[in-house]
This record gives C-alpha cells, structure tokens and sequence, in this order.
C-alpha cells in the first residue's frame, strides 16, 4: 500500500480532531460563564446555552470536512484506492489544512467572545440579540476556511 | 412596514378623579408618561415615594410568600405551561379579588411567620440530636449528672480526655492527692477519645482532687438534673415534638397554598400600585387639578380621547409631536413581517426619520433560514410543531411569545421548499433506507433542483447571487429614504453610483473565462469588458469625488473619498459571508447522512432495524436541534451585518405605555 491514502486519511482525521478538540474548549469555557449567569437567574437558561453553543459548529465544520474527505478517498462507502499516490495524497492533506488550523483557533476565540456576552446578557437580558452577533462575527473565519476545504477538496478530487 | 405615528396627549383632570384615571389608563396601557412641561409656581410634583415603598414592600412580601409555598408545596405545572402567559382576569373577577386584598396580605403574613418557625423548628433538632450524642456515654450512669455532693461526700461527674483504666486513672490522681485517705473511682464509659468517671471523696478533699483532676483536663458532663436514661426520654420526646410541629407546619402550609392565585394577583395588585403611585409622583399637580402628558400611538388617540372624556370630567388636547421629539417607536407590520418585529427591536428600533426595516428583512430572513437549514423533514418537523403549540395555546400566549412560534413556523415552510429543492429527508434517509431495507439500491429523493453536495460550486454561485440580491435591496432601501427626504443629489452619490460600479464591476470579472467557469456560469462576450470597464471607472471616480462630501477641504476629501471607495473590499467580503448557507446546508445533510449510514451498518436485520430507528431518532433530533440553532444565529448576523449595515442605524427608544407590569394577570379592557 502506498503512503498516499494515509495522508489522506490523515488529514480527514485530523480535520476531524482539532476542530473537535477546539469546539470542545470553547463550549467548555463558554458553559462555564454560562452556568454562573444561571446561579444568579435560572431563567436565563435558554439565552446563554444559545451563546454558550455557537463555538459548537467549528466541530461540526471539522466533521463535514472528515466526512467529505473520507468518502472522495473512498474509506467510507467503500472502494478505498490502496494504490493512491503519495502526491494525491499530500494534495488531499494540504485541502484539509485550512480546517485542521483555522477551526481550532476559531472555536477557542469564540469561546471567549461567548463568555463576554454570556455576562453581557446576564447584566442586561435585553441586549441577547446583539450578544449573538459578537460571537458570530469570529465564525465567518471558520466559515472561510471550511469553504477552501471543500473546494480544494472537490477540486483534489477531480483531478 | 412601519413605525406607528404617535400623537403628543396631555389632560388635565380633577385631583378627586385621579386615582380613577390612572387606573383606566393602566388597563387600557396606551399612554406613554412623558412630561415636557416643567414645573412651576402653579403646577408641582408631590413626592409619594414613601407610599410606592409600602406598595412596594406588599409586593415582595408576596413574592416571598409564594417562594416559600413553591418551596413546601411544589405546584404541579400543567402541560403547556411553558406557552401560557398571563392569565386574563375580567373587571368583575378582578373587583373580587380586589376587596379581600387585605386578607390576603394576612395570609401573606401567615406564611412567612409559618416559614420562620419552621426554621427555628427545623435547626432546633440537630441540637437535640447534639446533645443526644453527648449523652450515650453516660447512658450506664444511674444519678443526675449535676449531683456535687451527698451528706457526707463530695461527687465529681465529668470527662477525662483520653483513654484509662481504673487502675491508670488511679496511679494519676494519687500522683497529686497523696495524702488523701479514700476516694472511690468509677469509669462510665471509656473510648479512644475520652473516658466518663464518677468519683465520690470525702468533702475535705474536695479541693485537692478537684487540682488532680484538673491537671488531668476533667470536664463537667452535659449539664442535666435528670439521671442521663430519663434525659434521654426527654430528648426523644422532644426531637419527636419538633417533629410533629414541623408535619403540623407541612399540612399548614398545605392549607395555604390553596391561596396561592390570591397572593398571586396580590403580588401582582400592589407592583401595579406602586407603578402608579410611580406615575403620580411625576404629575405635575394643583390643589384641585392634575396634568399628565404622554404620547400615544395614532390610531387609538382620538378613541382614546372619546373614552377618557365620557367617563370623566376631563380636558384631553391631543397633538402633533415636536420635529425634535424624539418620539418613542411601535412596531406595525402585517401577518407575514410582524413575527420578525422581536428580531428588528433585538438589532436596534428605527431611530428618527428612519423606516421600519421589519418587512424587508422578513422577506429574506425566512429564505435565508430555509437555506441554512435545508432539509425538507426537519422544516416539517419544525412547522408541525410550531403550528401544534400556536393552535394548543395561541391563545393564551403573551404576544411576544407568539410572534417567535409564528416566525419558527414561516421558517419551517421555507425549510420545507429548500429541503425539496435540494433533495434532503432527513438528510439521505430515503436512499439509506431504501438501499438497506427494501432491497431497492436505486431508491432516493430527487432534488427538485440540485444537490449541493455533489454541485458545491453551483451552489455557492447561487449562494452569492443572493447575496447580492439581499444587499442591493438593502442599498435600495438607503436610496429610498434619501429620495423620500428629497436628497436627491445624495442619492446617486451613495447609491446609484454604488449600483454602476458593483454591476459594472461584476460583468467585467464575467467576462473573464477562468472566472465565469470557476463558478460555473456561462463566460459573458468579450466585448461587454469595455463599457464595464468604463463605467466602473467612471463611477470610481465619481465616489472618490463625492464620497468624503461633508469636508470642505478639497484634500481631506479626496482622501475621504479614496477610503470610500476602498468600501468596495467590505462588500468583497460581505459576498463571501454568504458563503455560509453553503457550509450550513451542507452540514446539515452530512451530518444526517453520517447518522443514517451509521444506524444502517447493523443490516436488514430485526436488531438491524431497532438499531436503526434509535440512532436515527436520536441523531436527527440532535441535528436538528443544532443545525436549528446555527440557522437562527446566521440568519440573524447576515441580517444584522450585512443586510442591516447597508441601510440602518436604529438608536429608537421602545413606546413603554403605562401599563399592569404584572406577572400573573392582566385585566382586560378593549378598545
């Protein structure tokens, strides 16, 4: 078997854990702020689990690159090419590279934009609808690059 | 689409009438309290601040009652309760309670005197227990523990620190009373930690074993007349009374609980007073007459007046506002805009000379959502649902409320019709189930369009496309207002100019092959480059030119317009943020697809198939719930971002009328 396809699966793989590993610390931190608001006023429970999901997507992004990579090579429904070349393969890792960087960094930022505006909402109930966007303006860079994933992909693909 | 007009009121009305008129206002909640007129010699404020404070202090009181009943009575909420809102009560329902509103305060009373003898009550027994405990050591002992002397003898009962023998407590006290004759010496009890002695000497040697025993670290025992087994008893029985209390408290707090709605509407009645007495502390006041000044919206100012004046003795002149007032803002849309009204007032109401952005924003915030969340299952699921809760409880919700099932249901259509277009059911569930239990491998549903998945680049054309439909209208909506103010020169500066230079700008780069074929269109004819070219340059030009038009000095203003122009890059930018409907709609049928495959590897099995329905349930209801989450948030920021940001600053103040700011009730009183 040549080193091809496990660069390939490589970089799927990795695509998947970091951004799992970046969303895991910014949920995680943006739960912890999140829970604190909620010890003074249970009812903001729904406003901050909102604030506290958003740095969630980055994993999800890293999963539809993992799986979108893991089906072109073929590892999931079938029909793996053992055969593939280390150069396609390399080309197949560096599609991935923009998700396995940027996602992490993405997720743990938006984390720490999430805490301030878990505690800007828990000051100010009113102002949730503009807490929301603070957070989401750090997600267009994950978007970004989620979106050169997949090009590259597709275009790796059709080579 | 639009901001309702609103009307300056100011009325002037006898003092005797004034409790009546403030309270019909507070039902009727029309009337925004805003004063312009000052104070003066005729016309003054009367403080009532003290009175609110009693209001006030019923008002908590209540709260706290209820608090305490919710505590030791959990209440069983209905089904449905989540959706329910205030309760409407009828003037007659709430005359009614109104008269017993005193007694109620004694209830009121009653339950937090209950909850502070419960408290003593309940910390009363970890004492008893206490003490208890200190007892069992004693428990062989059959003399009171306070006895200190007989006829004869002098007694000692107490603790020693550690363990001993007889014969080591022995060699310890003869160590200091060596000269004493007798003494006789019991051990109780004796553990690791402490031993319990009894010992009786002769009333002269008192002082001197009393030294021994001192240096040895004797301590008096629990302090009881009683010998320690009848104490005990004692102990029990009371541990046991206290018990019995606090049942008796329980069922008590049970009877009170049945007034629970009472204190309720009290707690509800005195905010709603001392909101008014609020109000009244701002009137301006004669000795016989009041003014009060607001606004109100358009619509109802003249019904308004007409009631206010068959009910009372009363002069009621109603106005236009100053041009410089800056006229608090309520919201009227129609069915289809007005569930996005929360959305506008989260973002920022129209501040002055601005339109209400409602409308507009409603017609492609429901498309954007469908987009984002594109699966045809989901948005049934979530049209279903919403509808189910709207046709349950519609009726009951505050309005607030409804408008955000309303918008979830719109959205839930819309999710529906991009599912179709796109081919989704709960992601590829048709195929998989098709493939793996029907034995049918051509199975599927066909986009009624395309499938992103396999078409990503069409997708993001078609992406981008929107994006620019989306902010060409906003653009528009800038370019309308400036021509319904007249400002025409500044409307082709700003926009027209804008419109030349982005279109211009767009054919040019599509008529460049490698481009026009990156996005999968067809490549425009070569020879449209040049008045593209021409044109861009030209309205270029003419935003350097006018786009820093506020300073007058022509250097600043060039550089100003360079800046201006520079603006191009943030709508670059504001086009690829669109990008995200691709990557959300994508993972939402990925993230199905990889649910539905993994639930199908157990095969066409009867475990195959119970495996299937779980993790099929399980993973679509998650994704679901995130990919609902991530639709609504991006939904919001394109809105807010780009869409807003073309047109609309906001900065209005919400109409906050005078009104019941209560919790539990409202007294309904139509127009």
């Amino acid at each position: 078997m040549s080193l091809g396809l496990f660069f390939a699966l490589l970089g799927a793989a990795l695509a998947g854990a970091t951004s799992g590993v970046g969303s895991a610390m910014g949920v995680g931190i943006a739960g912890q702020a999140a829970a604190g608001v909620c010890t003074d006023n249970p009812d903001m429970f729904s406003k901050v689990l909102i604030l506290q999901l958003l740095p969630g997507t980055q994993g999800i992004y890293g999963l539809l690159i993992a799986f979108i990579c893991l089906s072109q090579i073929g590892i999931m429904g079938g029909g793996a090419d053992t055969a593939m070349s280390l150069s396609t393969g390399l080309l197949y890792f560096a599609a991935c590279l923009p998700v396995i960087i940027v996602e992490p960094i993405s997720a743990i930022n938006q984390g720490r934009t999430s805490v301030a505006s878990i505690a800007m909402v828990g000051k100010r109930e009113e102002t949730f609808g503009k807490s929301m966007i603070f957070p989401a303006m750090v997600e267009t860079y994950a978007i970004l690059a989620l979106l050169i994933s997949i090009l590259a992909i597709f275009g790796v693909s059709a080579l | 689409m639009s901001v309702v007009p609103m009307k300056r009121i100011s009325v002037i009305a006898l003092r005797k009438d004034r409790k009546a008129v403030l309270e019909y206002l507070q039902v009727l909640g029309a009337v925004q309290i805003s004063f312009k007129r000052k104070e003066d010699d005729l016309f003054q404020k009367v403080d009532m601040s003290s009175r609110k404070q009693v209001f006030e202090k019923n008002a908590h009181d209540a709260e706290e009652a209820l608090a305490i009943l919710k505590r030791n009575v959990p209440e069983k909420k209905p089904l449905g309760a989540m959706f329910t809102g205030r309760t409407t009560l009828s003037l007659d329902e709430f005359q009614d309670v109104y008269g017993r509103r005193e007694q109620i305060m004694h209830t009121v009373r009653k339950v937090i005197r209950l909850d502070k003898k419960q408290a003593d009550t309940v910390s009363s027994i970890p004492k008893l227990e206490d003490q208890k405990k200190s007892l069992e050591p004693w428990m062989n002992f059959d003399l009171p523990l306070d006895l200190r002397e007989t006829e004869k003898t002098a007694v000692f009962t107490g603790t020693l620190q550690g363990q001993y023998t007889r014969e080591t407590l022995y060699t310890q006290i003869r160590q200091t009373a060596k000269d004493v004759e007798a003494f006789d010496c019991d051990i109780i009890s004796s553990d690791a930690v402490q031993t319990c002695i009894f010992l009786v000497c002769e009333k002269k040697d008192r002082e001197i074993i009393r030294e021994a025993l001192r240096r040895m670290n004797f301590a008096a025992p629990p302090n009881s007349g009683m010998n320690p087994s009848e104490r005990m008893k004692q102990i029990d029985a009371e541990i046991q009374a206290a018990e019995d209390k606090l049942k008796g408290y329980q069922k008590e707090f049970e009877q009170l609980a049945a007034a629970r709605n009472d204190i309720r509407f009290a707690s509800d009645y005195f905010t709603a007073r001392a909101d008014k007495y609020g109000v009244i502390s701002e009137l301006l006041q004669t000795r016989r007459v009041f003014c009060l000044e607001g606004y109100v919206p358009e619509n109802i100012a003249d019904a308004l007046k007409g009631k206010l004046e068959e009910k009372f003795d009363i002069a009621v002149s109603i106005k236009d506002p100053g041009k410089k007032e800056k006229v608090p803002v309520l919201l009227k849309n129609n069915a289809f805009a007005a569930p996005l009204e929360g959305v506008t007032e989260s973002y920022s109401l129209p501040g002055k000379g601005e339109i209400d952005p409602t409308m507009v924003a409603a017609c492609f915030y429901y498309i954007l959502f469908g987009i984002m969340l594109s699966d045809a299952a989901y948005g049934l699921l979530l049209f279903l649902g919403t509808t189910l809760i709207l046709l349950l409880y519609g009726k009951k919700m505050e309005p607030g409320q409804k408008k955000t099932y309303r918008m979830f249901q719109f959205c839930g259509i819309s999710t529906t019709f991009w599912g179709f277009m796109f081919g989704s059911f709960f992601g590829d569930a048709p195929a998989v189930i098709g493939r793996t239990f029907m034995g049918n491998p051509d199975a599927g549903l066909n986009p009624f369009w395309f499938e992103p998945l396999s078409e990503p680049m069409r997708m993001l054309s078609f992406c981008f496309l929107l994006a620019l439909i989306h902010m060409f209208v906003g653009l528009g909506v800038k370019g309308y207002i400036y021509l319904r103010d007249g400002k025409k020169m500044d409307f082709l500066y700003d926009c027209v100019f804008w419109y030349v230079l982005l279109i211009s700008c767009i054919v040019w780069l599509l008529t460049v092959p490698s481009m026009a074929g990156m996005l999968e269109l067809s490549t425009l004819p070569g020879w449209l480059a040049y008045p593209a070219q021409a044109l861009a340059l030209v309205s270029a030009i003419g935003i350097i030119l006018t786009g820093g038009r506020e300073s007058k000095n022509w250097f600043k203003r060039i550089l100003k317009g360079l800046y201006a122009l520079y603006g191009i890059s943030g709508w670059l930018s504001d086009v690829l943020s669109y990008s995200r409907l691709l990557a959300l709609g994508l993972a939402t049928g990925v993230i199905a697809t990889v649910f539905n495959s993994m639930g199908s590897m157990g095969g066409n099995t009867p475990f195959g198939i119970v495996m299937f329905i779980v993790i099929f349930t399980i993973g679509n209801v998650l994704n679901l719930a995130i990919n609902a989450l991530g639709a609504y948030v991006h939904t919001n920021r394109l809105t807010y971002v780009e869409f807003f940001g073309k047109f609309y600053d906001g900065g209005g103040k919400k109409f906050q009328p005078f009104t019941q700011n209560t919790k539990y009730y409202k007294v309904k009183e139509d127009f």
